[in-house]
């Protein structure tokens, strides 16, 4: 016995695995069983396992530093986030409306405006956003689906309500992490697998090929997709390389593209230009076209604004999405939901203080030390200030950064992340800090949603960063069916005690 | 095959050929140095004219010193042709094409790197510098082996292989071309005709070749046997012939273009007519410098062909 798990400390969070020191969930009873018969040395021979299987299979982000590139592997934690599978199909119900809701809006926005004209939602916000597009007005794209892939980040409070703290319907990154995750823990504990229900993950790229293809304006079995990345400097570059070759597209560059005068989107190839339907972008909007936006982009492509204005292009997610990822516009998603769609929002937006209001201006800056300050349109957790932490002079900063800009600035209390037990590397556990990131996948018809998502972990003691460029780890994240299983299994665990009671 | 993919793994093909050809170079002229006579000064100034780097060399360094030399060959970024900068060119390559080739290849040309990145202080020692140089051939040989055990021949392949090819056919020109110059003269000194043997014999060890010469030519070592053999034989690897011929064999292929075609025939008619025991005497180095004119008429025409950026 090598964790001993009464003396795990999670009575300051929730925790997601236990409800107290040597109180598994019962989602979890059964992985804690299985960690409490592994030795120090079977632990830390998973441990190492998981390392090298990293390494091995070349799971890296890249960070630029000192003028050069370096690819790190992927810090990963071998215990799993487990979540009960009643819960996740409830936060499933949640995401899906939360992204239709999104999605309307979107549309709205940049057509009729009725939410703005039924002073549901303020103009003046639109004016100021950074993330609308002028470009778009007017457009609708193919079964009206703006935000196709959508990154939300959920996060539990210490009551053990699940927030939904952001919406990433930019470029969100992360999914193919979730699947690598799966496979590491495949390779590393794959005696869990046999005797637990775990929904498995791997269907995402399927998915995503089925939503790009459903994208192309041309009616063809087999339309060209193409993913484009702004290349090898990227940290996502790893991710963008995966997802062209999960999906079997090609990985291209916008030096490999060129919009002709027939306003198709071509690409270019050693046997000569071939057309483009769809592409799935992980260049920022700015990026994309110089002839719109930059002027000196060259990440982009000439002309892909002019392709997908005309229909003669889908591109995913739809540029001018953005307008609805702003940490202010945030704010106003469960007011969208009821206007839109005439229900309650399911999951909860985190309780938000906008600076462009005075009175809770007033309130944000009187309480400085106790909340968080996010930018509008910040991702990556830069620009952030978490006032508990912050010194004097932080805090000043934020004052006068906020006075100078309310509207770019929103306020949030600090909430106690949940935690889950984190292997150490002398084979302790301690509590870490985490979030989760489900992608949602909207076709228009239908919605897909991640089982799970992927769970980042602040690896530091006490830290809630979790961003991968700012120290975050992972976990696997495990959605699990404990009723199945208590059918398939009655004689395991606490079942037992009754059964070989007779004597 | 998007060009761009085409067009990096053309390269790829060449640095690493690149990086094997220089340290064979260097490896080979050490050796030579040896045996060669006190007060004969041949010394590490032809490896700059081989690689054509001279301008570059003069940009950055004031004397010509044996150390200055390898430096520069070896470990200089400033050098697009050292064995680092060969090496760094063809990893960031491989990061772009990850998708398209085999992991392994990776990981073995990550180590090569990493090594030659941080073992530069062997150059300085004699013999720790062939050690040094041992290791970068055996690299580059096992980045190739393990790149065509595991590579499917697509067309991605014929590009790497055109590479490979373009760049040993012009290695071995460029070695004939400042080695026939350079050579002392055994004309006028008697005393010293057993060197000038030695010096053609390090020309074919420099390329790998002085075995496979002797099973070939079964005669000894002379200039026009020399020449004949690494211009014209069609079963060594290294000779130009060959290279010619395997890029030859990758055209059918490839869409078809009649420019590659027909710059590709016209630089093999021209090795494969050259009268060598004329071009002894003289005419050799025009005829080199047609060749490699030929061989840049010949990659023109593949990147026209293939790698073509659009039009911006």
């Amino acid at each position: 016995m090598a964790i001993d798990w009464q003396q795990y400390r999670c009575e300051d969070f929730y925790d997601e695995l236990f409800g107290g020191p040597g109180l598994p969930r019962p989602a979890a009873r059964r992985l804690a069983e299985y960690l409490d018969d592994l030795s120090n040395a079977e632990l830390a021979e998973r441990r190492l396992a998981a390392e090298l299987a990293i390494k091995v299979m070349g799971i890296s982000f890249t960070v630029y530093s000192e003028g050069k590139n370096v690819d790190r592997a992927w810090p990963f934690d071998v215990i799993p986030r487990v979540i009960p599978r009643t819960e996740w199909e409830k936060t499933e119900a949640g995401l899906k409306q939360r992204v239709a809701a999104l999605n309307l809006f979107i549309q709205d926005i940049y057509n009729d405006q009725k939410i703005v004209k039924d002073k549901v939602f303020p103009a003046e916000l639109l004016h100021d956003s950074v993330n609308f597009r002028t470009q778009c007005v007017g457009m609708k794209p193919k079964h009206d689906v703006w935000a196709h892939i959508c990154g939300s980040d959920l996060v539990r409070d210490k009551d053990g309500t699940l927030y939904v703290l952001e919406d990433n319907l930019r470029v969100p990154s992360g999914v193919s992490y979730m699947v690598e995750n799966r496979l590491v823990m495949k390779r590393v504990l794959p005696e869990l697998f046999e005797n637990t229900t775990i929904l498995p993950v791997d269907d995402y790229p399927a998915q995503l090929y089925d939503m790009l293809v459903a994208m192309s304006p041309r009616p063809l079995d087999q339309p060209n997709i193409v993913l484009l990345t702004p290349g090898i400097y990227n940290s996502a570059y790893f991710e963008h390389a995966w997802l062209a070759q999960q999906m079997g597209i090609e990985l291209v560059e916008g030096s490999d593209l060129f919009v002709a005068d027939d306003d198709c989107t071509y690409m270019r190839t050693i046997y000569g230009s071939k057309r483009v339907d769809v592409i799935y972008r992980r260049i920022d909007d700015l990026f994309l076209d110089p002839e719109v936006f930059h002027k000196d982009s060259v990440l982009g492509c000439k002309g892909l604004m002019r392709s997908w204005l005309k229909g003669r292009l889908g591109l995913a997610n739809a540029p001018g999405a953005g307008v609805a990822d702003d940490k202010v516009v945030y704010a106003f998603v469960p007011k969208m939901i009821k206007y839109y769609l005439g229900e309650d929002a399911i999951l909860p937006n985190v309780p938000s203080w906008l600076c462009m209001n005075p009175k809770d201006r007033s309130h944000v800056l009187a309480n400085l030390d106790k909340v968080v300050v996010k930018p509008a349109n910040e991702s990556g957790g830069y620009g952030m200030l978490i006032g508990p932490r912050a010194t004097p002079e932080e805090r000043e900063k934020f004052r006068g950064l906020i006075e100078a800009n309310p509207r770019n600035y929103m306020a949030q209390p600090t909430l106690s992340l949940s935690t889950a037990p984190t292997l150490m590397n002398d084979e302790t556990v301690e509590p870490r800090h985490l979030d989760l990131r489900p992608f949602i996948l909207s076709r228009g018809d239908s919605t897909y949603v991640t089982t799970g998502g992927l769970t980042r972990v602040a690896m530091t003691r006490g830290s809630l960063v979790v961003n991968s460029s700012q120290g975050g780890g992972a976990k696997d994240t495990w959605v699990v069916d404990v009723e199945a299983d208590a059918v398939a299994h009655p004689f395991s665990s606490q079942s037992q005690s009754q059964t070989s009671g007779p004597r | 095959m998007l060009s761009r993919v085409a067009d990096s793994l053309y390269w790829f093909g060449r640095y690493l050929q690149r990086a094997e050809n220089t340290a064979r170079l260097i490896n080979v002229n050490a050796n030579l140095l040896l045996d060669l006579p006190k007060g004969m000064t041949m010394g590490w100034e032809p490896l700059i004219q081989i690689v054509g780097a001279d301008e570059t060399y003069k940009e950055h360094y004031s004397d010509v010193t044996e150390a200055n030399i390898l430096r520069f060959l070896m470990l200089d970024e400033r050098n697009d042709g050292s064995i680092l900068s060969s090496l760094h060119a063809a990893r960031e390559i491989l990061r772009t094409v990850r998708d398209s080739m085999p992991r392994e290849v990776w990981e073995k040309l990550n180590d090569l790197h990493y090594f030659v990145q941080g073992r530069g202080e062997m150059v300085t020692s004699r013999t720790r510098r062939q050690e040094f140089l041992q290791r970068v051939i055996d690299g580059s040989v096992l980045v190739y082996g393990t790149l065509t055990t595991n590579m499917s021949r697509d067309v991605g392949f014929q590009f790497l292989k055109v590479g490979t090819n373009v760049e040993q056919a012009d290695m071995t020109t460029r070695i004939l071309d400042v080695r026939s110059t350079s050579l002392i003269d055994s004309s006028g000194r008697h005393d010293l005709a057993p060197f000038y043997n030695i010096q053609w014999m390090s020309v074919l060890r420099s390329l790998t070749a002085y075995q496979m010469y002797r099973r070939h030519v079964r005669a000894r070592v002379n200039r026009t046997g020399v020449l004949r053999f690494l211009l014209q034989n069609r079963e060594f690897p290294r000779s130009v012939m060959f290279c010619l011929g395997a890029v030859g064999a990758c055209l059918p292929h490839l869409p078809q273009n009649r420019n590659v075609e027909r710059t590709l025939w016209r630089v093999r008619a021209l090795v494969q007519d050259a009268n060598i025991e004329r071009l002894v005497e003289k005419g050799l180095s025009e005829l080199i410098d047609e060749i490699q004119i030929g061989l840049g008429e010949m990659h023109a025409a593949f990147a026209e062909a293939y790698f073509r950026k659009p039009s911006a």
